[in-house]
């Protein structure tokens, strides 16, 4: 049998299925998010486990995670993504003690114990300046693809200071620095590492290591070097990354079938 | 006839409202169903939940109907004190007085929520100057200038210095409309230097003597403009007798809360509590009568606590909540999301404090005004909030940024991590405005993460 877990965030949709007992993953995959978020997502569900000769009765658990998850109607039940990604990294990296989660609109904080359990977290509610949109507005505003900004940034050699604690006054300075002649590749140095230095203040003072980072954003060339330059401690990338919420919702529906 | 502890909404509680006149239960004269505020304006309340009890109905009523009991007052021949930012000390020195009703245009902060944004407060604070950069304390400007909510004060009196920064700059710019204000100046608390004088302030704090001689002295002028509003004396007797009555509310909530707080089970929802800890400050303009309501409200409490009745899941995560929500709708949220209210600091501790009485009266209250947790050190604050965590055995922290308060900026974190440091316990920061509405999905993930937090951890 089968258990999914869906993590419907503010950008995309993510669905993981387990197969219940062996907790062996079945399938995964992502779509954009949209108004229409549960039907986007049982399309999803649908669709993976068509792939796979598998239909809906083969299901037996359905935990929905993320910004949208309690439209996921289907859903037998809905855990935070704090937990879910907490639970994911635990099952892909024993030892973390400490998750960087940074997605669309926002990012997170975990502080892990010994067995793998949240013991506490942190997220910004600010604004999306600590965020992969942060990203997508840079990346559109200098004509770039975002899989392009890794290799821009590593080309810096003065990383320009971004100091606007908003996106929209950052893509304003964004605009001066161009008009003032600065290189792009300086910019996007820049807005990585204030993404970093964002994420870096949630932290306090403590940093555990292992540091773990997932969510969309660590897919960004380049971002997981800035996130452990602000921290000055070596930080891995979680496996699929962006999958790590589904995973822990899949796996957290598993363990609510056994028990 | 209330039957079992449960939360209602608006339209249930009309209905048990007709069932309770139906069986002649007996109501304070500022009684009537909850309906009729929605019908003046009130319109955020066909959006809350409700405790069910008539003892609750009578808090509501008592709160909803404060600026009534304002005019009457006026019409009545009675002086009107606005007392403004102290949060508890000035309106004990009022109350001394038979003729002197003092109220806190300051809780003008709420009229955006409880009339979800209709009354335009917050935009005539703007065209002011005063905008969303600020607390939404600003609305007391919209209040003072469209005349609609409480009388305009016979006197003004209104702390300053280490209080808040937000508030000092509002208050200016009412001044400077046009209405004139008392200032009184509070110091920052500090630490007694090595040989200082240094004495104890009640919630467990010290100051230096020469601090609290000065705050004596401000209180003092205070106490001049008062004897000249009411045309009569203002005795040290007629001071520690408000005192007295003030303790007489103060042993109330203490009671209230230490019960709510720390009973196994939930008697009461953190909503009404939350209203009930306010009358602390202003006893909502009817000192005897505060007392009354929160006498029933104990009374209900016992009870449910007798007969083992609660409200929510006893698997409620206990969560200790810093500084009020602007908006009231998050109290209830916080119990749709699987936690429970055990512990609260709404910014003004030590009006929950008694004050001593084996002190000159006006001795004693200058020590009290030096124990507000807003004129001291944010480490003192956190202090004091860790030892109330320990006492009503909360699991987490939720701490309510105020959106524009100046101290909530900083403070937070400070809270936060004495919290995690010291207790071990998690912590989680939101920021509501007063209408939160498209905020609930933002808000109710990191409440429900803290309640998953405190469930797992109770697993481990």
């Amino acid at each position: 049998m089968i258990c999914a877990g869906i993590d419907a965030g503010s950008r995309t949709i993510k669905v993981a299925l387990l197969e219940t007992g062996t907790l062996k993953v079945v399938a995964c995959g992502m779509g954009d998010q949209g108004v229409q978020q549960e039907a986007l997502a049982m399309e999803l569900l649908e669709h993976l486990l068509g792939q796979h000769g598998l239909s809906r009765r083969d299901v037996r658990t359905i935990i929905a995670t993320g910004y949208g998850r309690n439209a996921i109607q289907a859903a037998d039940e809905t855990i935070t993504e704090i937990t879910c990604h907490a639970r994911g990294v635990r099952h892909l990296l024993p030892g973390a003690r400490t998750v960087v989660e940074i997605g669309g609109q926002d990012s997170k904080l975990l502080r892990l114990d010994g067995d793998g359990g949240v013991r506490d977290f942190a997220m910004n509610d600010r604004c999306a300046a600590g965020t992969g949109r942060f990203l997508e507005v840079v990346a559109a505003r200098l004509g770039v693809d975002l899989h392009e900004l890794g290799a821009m940034a590593r080309r810096s050699a003065k990383p320009a200071a971004i100091s606007s604690m908003c996106v929209v006054f950052a893509e304003t300075e964004i605009i001066g620095l161009l008009a003032a002649g600065t290189p792009p590749e300086d910019i996007v140095a820049g807005v990585q590492a204030s993404i970093a230095a964002r994420v870096c203040a949630m932290t306090g003072r403590n940093v555990a290591e292992p540091v773990v980072f997932t969510g969309g954003v660590a897919l960004v060339p380049g971002m997981a070097e800035a996130l452990q330059s602000a921290l000055g401690r070596p930080v891995a990338i979680a496996p699929q990354p962006q999958m790590t919420g589904a995973l822990g919702a899949a796996l957290l529906a598993c363990a609510k079938r056994e028990a | 006839m209330s039957g079992r502890p449960a939360k209602i909404s608006l339209a249930q509680w009309e209905e048990q409202y007709a069932a309770l006149r139906a069986a002649g239960t007996p109501e304070a004269p500022y009684g009537g169903p909850l309906g009729r505020h929605v019908r003046d304006g009130d319109l955020r309340l066909t959006e809350l939940q409700f405790d069910n009890s008539p003892a609750a109905l009578r808090l509501w009523n008592f709160l909803l109907t404060e600026e009534d009991r304002l005019h009457q007052a006026r019409a009545g021949g009675k002086k009107l004190l606005g007392a403004m930012k102290d949060l508890g000390t000035v309106p004990v020195l009022a109350y001394s007085l038979p003729n002197v009703v003092a109220f806190y245009p300051d809780g003008a902060w709420w009229l955006p929520c409880v009339m979800r944004m209709s009354d335009g407060l917050l935009a005539m604070a703007d065209s002011l100057g005063v905008d969303e950069s600020f607390c939404p304390v600003r609305a007391m400007l919209g209040a003072f200038l469209s005349g609609a909510h409480f009388p305009i004060p016979d006197l003004c009196v209104c702390s300053v210095g280490a209080t808040c920064d937000d508030f000092s700059a509002i208050a200016q710019r009412l001044e400077g409309l046009g209405y004139p204000i008392l200032w009184w100046e509070i110091p920052a608390r500090r630490r007694c230097e090595a040989g200082e004088e240094c004495v104890e302030l009640p919630g467990g704090f010290r100051a230096p003597a020469r601090q609290v001689a000065f705050v004596r002295s401000e209180l003092e002028r205070v106490r001049t403009a008062l004897e000249h509003l009411a045309g009569g004396r203002l005795d040290d007797p007629a001071v520690a007798e408000g005192i007295r009555q003030a303790n007489k509310v103060r042993r109330l909530l203490k009671e209230l809360r230490s019960l709510a707080y720390s009973s196994p089970i939930c008697p009461m929802p953190a909503l009404e509590m939350l209203l009930a800890e306010m009358l602390a400050i202003h006893f909502c303009s009817d000192r005897d009568e505060c007392a009354d309501v929160l006498a029933e409200l104990l009374q209900e409490v016992r009870g449910r606590l007798r007969r083992q009745e609660g409200l929510l899941d006893r698997e409620a995560a206990r969560v200790f909540v810093v500084n009020p929500v602007a908006d009231l709708r998050v109290m209830n949220l916080l119990e749709d999301c699987g936690g429970r209210a055990c512990g609260t600091e709404y910014l003004f501790c030590h009006a929950l404090d008694e004050i001593p009485q084996d002190l000159p009266p006006m001795e004693a209250l200058a020590r009290m005004a030096l124990a507000d947790p807003m004129v001291g050190p944010a480490r003192e604050r956190a202090e004091r909030i860790c030892s109330d965590i320990l006492a009503f055995g909360a699991e987490a922290v939720l701490i309510c940024r105020i959106p524009g308060a100046s101290h909530c900026a900083t403070e937070g974190a400070v809270i936060a991590q004495a919290v995690r440091s010291r207790l071990c316990l998690p912590a989680a920061e939101i920021e509501a405005p007063p209408v939160s509405d498209s905020f609930q999905t933002t808000l109710r993930t990191r409440i429900e993460a803290l309640v998953e937090t405190v469930l797992s951890a109770r697993k481990r």
